[in-house]
């Protein structure tokens, strides 16, 4: 639960928005990770998704005193905090979902967490530089098994393509229609480097280099955003 | 899932640059990078200042007895 001061202009609304958004839902995929630490298909998959349960649940934790730099007050509400993406509130059924939350979630999350990384707001430029450190190693896990299962083909890789266009559809919303005034604002005052659009780009354009045949459509109808919610 | 198209890499590691490489055990894993990433993962129980890994079937054996 957390409380917006009155009276904040519209790029640091849009940065409590984000900040805020971006703990929940590292949280929830720390926690999503760490279901498969016990069910992952080898004992090395188990320990990988176990370190990068760890990583993200620390994430959350430290970002959310970004949001008190910001003037909100929040109250600790454990582990089962926010709004995630409905993709990632609930367990994920097999693991194409664990390698396609990998991919494109925490995708998307990371290259948001890059344009903060010379942030005019420093706590938060502190902690993407932390962040941006310990995802590498995400990054090669997801590389990784999305070049393992497409190497495999079949159903795996078909199920995999699926999930990633699954995961898309939510996650390419998560930043935002790209005409956003606050975000606007937000890049004119140096708080982040880039809107939404060049996300999704940058990830889009990552998943298609190692291979992911799928469709990464930019959304179109912004007409139910809700951008405290990001969905 | 069937492992046996996979490759077992045997770790080594040193907390010194002055001490040797030991041996602290093995992964297996297709994938070069997925390799790195469990041994890193898994044989974090020391201050490691260098750790490699290298695949079993690389090791050519000079002495049998």
């Amino acid at each position: 639960m957390s409380t917006t001061p009155p009276a904040v202009d519209g790029a640091t609304v849009t940065m409590i928005s984000l900040i805020g958004s971006l703990a929940d839902n590292k949280g929830a995929l720390g926690r999503r990770y760490g279901e498969w630490a016990v069910s992952a298909p080898t004992i090395e998959s188990a320990v990988a998704a176990a370190a990068m349960a760890q990583d993200e649940l620390g994430h959350a934790r430290s970002t959310y005193p970004v949001l008190a730099k910001l003037g909100v007050e929040r109250e600790d509400d454990g582990l089962d905090a926010g709004t995630p993406m409905p993709a990632i509130a609930r367990e994920l059924p097999d693991w194409a979902s664990f390698i396609a939350a990998n991919l494109v979630v925490d995708g998307i999350l990371t290259t948001f967490v890059a344009t903060a990384r010379d942030s005019s707001i420093e706590p938060l430029a502190q902690r993407a530089r932390k962040i941006l450190q310990e995802e590498g190693a995400h990054r090669v896990h997801a590389e990784a098994w999305l070049r393992r299962i497409s190497r495999t083909g079949g159903n795996d890789s078909e199920l995999l393509r699926r999930r990633i266009e699954e995961m898309w559809s939510q996650a390419a919303r998560w930043p935002g229609p790209d005409d956003d005034l606050g975000y606007r604002e937000a890049i004119e005052r140096g708080m982040v480097a880039d809107g939404p659009a060049a996300v999704r780009d940058r990830v889009r354009q990552w998943l298609e280099r190692h291979g992911a045949t799928v469709d990464l459509a930019e959304p179109d109808d912004w007409s139910a955003w809700d951008p405290e919610r990001r969905q | 899932m069937s492992r046996e198209h996979e490759t077992v890499w045997e770790v080594f590691a040193r907390k010194a640059y002055e001490e040797p490489l030991h041996h602290v055990g093995t992964v297996t894993e297709e994938d070069e990078d997925l390799a790195l990433l469990s041994a890193r993962a898994i044989y974090d129980e020391q201050p490691w200042i260098h750790m490699i890994i290298v695949p079993r079937n690389a090791i050519r054996e000079a002495i049998r007895a």
